[in-house]
This record gives structure tokens, C-alpha cells and sequence, in this order.
């Protein structure tokens, strides 16, 4: 900061612009730094209330975020098992089988099949029935069925791309018993397209308060320091001086609520909703709520300052005009 | 220096403020604008720094038509313009450093140099005591030389005054006036609006009358007319 406090030559007694010490960015990022805190500490009440707001909304749009990154997971989770299964009525002869095969892998969108004798389907049956297998007693592989499952390339999980593939299969002569599934799956993949329709509408909404909301808290300063800053118009600022203090008053208020609406959003992901929501996997091992991953932290980070730019920015363009 | 070519401006329509003046001030001339209330003093000089634009006719200053000027460039006009305004336009609760260094802070001038630079000014102005006390605690002629010191400290190539010497005692009067005379010596061309005869009087070099939005007479004196380049 005191790179200006250089000698000035003996000489300059009759005073002349100085060369420009102060003027380079640093010089005046510190002036405008200085500015925007003054302006906070001159309105402290204001600038908490806005900064309270910003955080609540952002903490809001990152609860919804972090329960829909884990639906999302968890979405794709189950679609592993999103899955064509051809059923047949006896075993298959292991010639049967190979041209079955054959002929199946060659259809678009297949990623794997693999053919589920009767023996190993009561072995499933029995495993999915763990300490209740008396209710099993008697019951003999012929009873099942054996069958082909075929697992789908990704971009071949959805509802429509399933339903083709089993229009075609369906044309394989001798497969006529057909089940796809998880229908639960397929209509929770349309339940996560509401909730992001949802979330854009609520995030939406969220964003355009705090636009609002900063925006406010910037004309109120800007309304109290009017004077000071005709004066400064008449003295000669550029609207960019004038303005600068401002748009950083209102990135600071965005980014100090964003960082606190991410220490909150932690906190209550310790607290409660580490352990919540064991429902929503089917593996132990990864049950509960996962916290948000670092890009999104980021990008909250990112949008409370951008959304505190933009609310100054729009005070700014109405309310100086000099 | 300065040149209005049939400048008319009316802040309402058909109510006229100053209607087709025409006027040239030279590099380094001193020149008293005078005039009943009401006659356009103060918006003859709104012009020139850029505060107004006239409906109709052309306002240059050094060379430079402003009328024309985009808003982005107004700025730079202003940094070579000192203005002395008729209410003064001091920041109330700030002291007298903080109103006079505003000029060299919004230049971007580090923190030593503004220091030096305002010192020297309110020291030239008699006020260096006072750097630090808020301007709503001063008399009414240490506010006067506030404003002065404010207009004056980054030796503006113009200096235009509006009734600078309102609500002095006559030694006030020519305390200022005598930083009018300096400040023109050392290059600055001053441009004082006033009603005060008295002062006019006894120092004018060319005299503006104005009446009604109208420039009705010019005097010069011949003693200061021959090194003018009019
Ligand atoms: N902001 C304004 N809006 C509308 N009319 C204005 C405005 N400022 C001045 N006027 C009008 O323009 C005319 C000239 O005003 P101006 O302030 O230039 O006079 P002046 O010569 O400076 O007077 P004074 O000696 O009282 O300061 C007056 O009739 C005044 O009513
Ligand atoms: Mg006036």
C-alpha cells in the first residue's frame, strides 16, 4: 500500500500530477475496497438484513440441490437395474442359447445378456428370501422359468428407447414372453424431471428476490451518500469511480452470504441429514445423504457474488445518472 | 479558451434561461459576469462544465465542442475546470481535509501526495488550522475558502465562481479576491458570476452583463485589453 510514499525530487514544489502513483489497479482496488467498507459500516443494519437474505435464499436453493443430487444418484443407481428380461418356458439347449444370444446382442443398445438357468433363479429366489426359506420347501427349479437378461447401454434407459428395443425384440421369432422393467424406476425418472422443473421455478423465483433485495440495500446507500457523490461527479469521477465501491459493496454482501449459507447448509447436513434417507439406496454401505460435491460448492459460491453484482448493477444504472 | 456561439437553453419550454449568447473568453482572461437575479448566471456557468446542455448553439471549451461531448468524457472536462458553487456543495459532516482532497482522490492520487497537496492549498487559503474540524462548524466565509481550496487544488486550467463573495465582510472579500488574481497569474482563466458592484468596481478587467437570459453589455478597460488574444 505504500508503494507511493516513494521520494518525491526536490524540484516538484510547484505541484504537478504526481505520476500517477496511486493510480494503478492496486492503488485504486484498495481505495475502492476502503470505500465499500465504509459504506457497509455506515449501514450495518441494512447490510446484515441483506446479507441474512441472501443467505437464507441461497440455503434454500442448496437444500433443494442437495437432496436432488442425491435423488439424482440415487436415479441413476436403479437405472443399473433397468433391464429386458425374455423368459422361456423350458431350459434352453445350449445351441438355442448361442443363437438366441447371438441374434439378441446384434440389436442396437445392448450392452450385456446373460442367460439365468432355473436352478439359478431359485438360487436368487431363495437368497431374496434369507430366513424364511421354509416357505421355500418344495419348491423346485421347474416351477421358474429360465431366461435372458439383457442390460441396456445408457442412453437406452429411458422409457421410450426401452419400449422400441422390446417392439424389436419382440420380432425374434420364438421370444414372446417379454418383461421390462422396474416401471417404478421409469416413473421415478419422471417424478426427478417435476422436481427439476420445480427447483428451476423455486430457484428461479429465489434469485430474482435477491436481485431484488440487494438492489435495494444499494439504492438505500447510494441515497445516503448522495451528496457526497454529485460532488464527486462535479469534481471530475468517472461513472466507473463513482460506480466501483458499489458493484464491490454488493459482490461482498453475495459472496458473505453464500459463504454462510454453505457453513449453514454443512451444519444442518452433520446434524440431521447425514443419516436420513438410508431409503433412497440400495446399498448399505453408501446409505444416507452424500454432502454436496465441490463443484456445486463453487457454484454457490459463484452465484451469491454474481447475484450481488447483478443486484448493484441494476440499482446502479437507475439511480446514477451524473 | 472558452466560446459560446448563439447558445439558448430553457429548463421549461417557452421560459427561456439565456437566449442566444454570445461570448468569448481568452487563455488567462479574467472576466465578471454580472446581473440582476434571475438573469442566467449560474446557468451560464452550468454550461460550461457540463452540467447542462444548451437547446440550441455551441459551448467550446479549449477548442473542444461539448455540446457533442459523449457523457463518458465529461469527467475529463470537469478535472480541468475548478467550480466554486453558489451553495458551496460541501459534504456537511466531513471535515475540510476530507472536502478538499475529494478532488485529488477521485484522480486516483495516492494517499502521501493528496496529503501534501491539500495542506499546501488550505494553507494558501489561511484555513490549514481548521483541516480537521467538519465543515458545518465553520463561519460562512471559512466555508466560502473550503470551496475555494476545493475548486483550486488541482490547478484547474479554468476557474469559474458563482457569487464567491455572497455573505463576506469587505476584508474577507478581498482576501479572496486576491486568490482570484493568483490563481489568474499563474495561468488560470477565471470566470467570477456576481451582483456585488463594489467588488467589480474596483478590480474588473471585462465585465459581462447579462439580463434576462441576454447578454446586454461588455466593458472592457483598456489597460488590461492588449496582451488578450480576443
Ligand atoms: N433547475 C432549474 N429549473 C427550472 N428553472 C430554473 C432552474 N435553475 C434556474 N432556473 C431559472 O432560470 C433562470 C436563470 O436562473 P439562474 O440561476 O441562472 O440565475 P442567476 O443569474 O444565477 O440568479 P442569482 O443571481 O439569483 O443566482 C431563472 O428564471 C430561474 O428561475
Ligand atoms: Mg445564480
Amino acid at each position: 500500500m505504500n508503494k507511493w510514499k516513494k521520494k518525491q525530487p526536490a524540484t516538484t514544489k510547484t505541484f504537478k500530477r504526481p505520476t500517477l502513483a496511486g493510480d494503478g489497479f492496486g492503488g485504486r482496488a484498495g481505495f475502492f475496497f476502503s470505500r465499500a467498507l465504509t459504506n457497509i459500516r455506515q449501514n450495518v443494519f441494512v447490510n446484515v438484513v441483506t446479507v441474512g437474505t441472501i443467505t437464507l435464499a441461497l440455503l434454500i436453493v442448496s437444500l433443494f440441490l442437495l437432496v436432488f443430487v442425491n435423488l439424482e444418484n440415487a436415479a441413476e443407481n436403479w437405472s443399473e437395474r433397468v433391464q429386458v428380461t425374455v423368459y422361456f418356458d423350458k431350459e434352453l439347449t445350449a445351441q438355442d442359447q448361442s443363437a438366441f444370444r447371438e441374434k439378441i446382442s446384434m440389436l442396437p443398445g445392448v450392452s450385456k445378456v446373460s442367460y439365468v438357468t432355473r436352478d439359478e433363479a431359485l438360487r436368487r429366489f431363495k437368497s431374496r428370501l434369507k430366513g424364511q426359506e421354509t416357505l421355500l420347501e418344495g419348491v423346485r427349479p421347474e416351477v421358474l422359468p429360465a431366461s435372458f437378461e439383457i442390460a441396456l447401454k445408457r442412453s437406452y434407459r429411458d422409457t421410450v428407447s426401452v419400449e422400441n428395443f422390446v417392439t424389436v425384440l419382440k420380432r425374434i421369432p420364438g421370444i414372446t414372453e417379454v418383461q421390462y422393467g422396474e416401471e417404478w424406476v421409469r416413473r421415478f425418472n419422471s417424478f426427478l424431471n417435476f422436481m427439476r422443473l420445480l427447483g428451476g421455478l423455486l430457484g428461479g423465483f429465489l434469485v430474482i428476490a435477491v436481485i431484488f433485495i440487494v438492489s435495494n440495500t444499494i439504492k438505500l446507500t447510494i441515497y445516503s451518500r448522495r451528496d457526497e457523490l454529485e460532488v464527486m461527479a462535479l469534481v471530475g469521477a468517472t461513472r466507473f469511480f463513482i460506480k466501483a465501491p458499489f458493484l464491490l459493496e454488493g459482490l461482498m454482501q453475495g459472496m458473505v452470504g453464500a459463504v454462510l449459507s454453505v457453513v449453514l447448509l454443512f451444519g444442518l447436513y452433520e446434524g440431521f441429514l447425514h443419516n436420513a434417507g438410508s431409503f433412497l439406496t440400495f446399498n448399505p454401505v453408501t446409505s444416507g445423504l452424500s454432502f454436496l460435491p465441490p463443484e456445486y460448492i463453487a457454484g454457490l459460491l459463484l452465484a451469491g457474488a454474481l447475484l450481488g453484482f447483478i443486484g448493484s448493477l441494476t440499482s446502479l444504472k437507475r439511480f446514477i445518472s451524473v | 479558451m472558452i466560446q459560446l456561439h448563439n447558445v439558448s437553453l430553457a429548463y421549461q419550454q417557452d421560459a427561456s434561461a439565456l437566449n442566444n449568447i454570445d461570448l468569448k473568453i481568452a487563455k488567462g482572461e479574467f472576466v465578471f459576469l454580472t446581473g440582476p437575479s434571475g438573469a442566467g448566471k449560474t446557468s451560464l456557468l452550468r454550461l460550461l462544465y457540463g452540467a447542462l446542455t444548451p437547446n440550441r448553439g455551441q459551448v467550446l471549451i479549449d477548442g473542444q465542442n461539448i455540446t457533442r461531448l459523449p457523457a463518458s468524457q465529461i469527467p475529463l472536462l470537469r478535472r480541468s475546470i475548478g467550480v466554486v458553487f453558489q451553495d458551496f456543495k460541501l459534504l456537511q459532516n466531513r471535515t475540510v481535509f476530507e472536502n478538499v482532497a475529494i478532488t485529488l482522490e477521485v484522480l486516483g492520487w495516492g494517499r502521501a501526495d493528496i496529503g501534501k497537496k491539500t495542506m499546501h492549498i488550505l494553507k494558501l487559503m489561511g484555513i490549514e488550522s481548521k483541516y480537521n474540524l467538519v465543515t458545518q462548524r465553520l463561519s460562512g466565509g471559512e466555508q466560502q475558502r473550503v470551496a475555494l481550496a476545493r475548486a483550486l487544488v488541482n490547478d484547474p486550467k479554468i476557474l469559474l465562481a458563482d457569487e464567491p463573495t455572497g455573505n463576506l465582510d469587505d476584508a474577507n472579500k478581498n482576501q479572496i479576491l486576491n486568490i482570484f488574481k493568483e490563481a489568474n497569474i499563474r495561468g488560470t482563466t477565471v470566470v467570477v458570476a456576481t451582483h456585488d458592484r463594489r467588488l467589480i468596481e474596483q478590480s474588473y478587467k471585462r465585465l459581462v452583463t447579462l439580463n434576462k437570459g441576454e447578454i446586454v453589455e461588455q466593458v472592457e478597460k483598456e489597460t488590461a485589453s492588449d496582451d488578450k488574444d480576443l
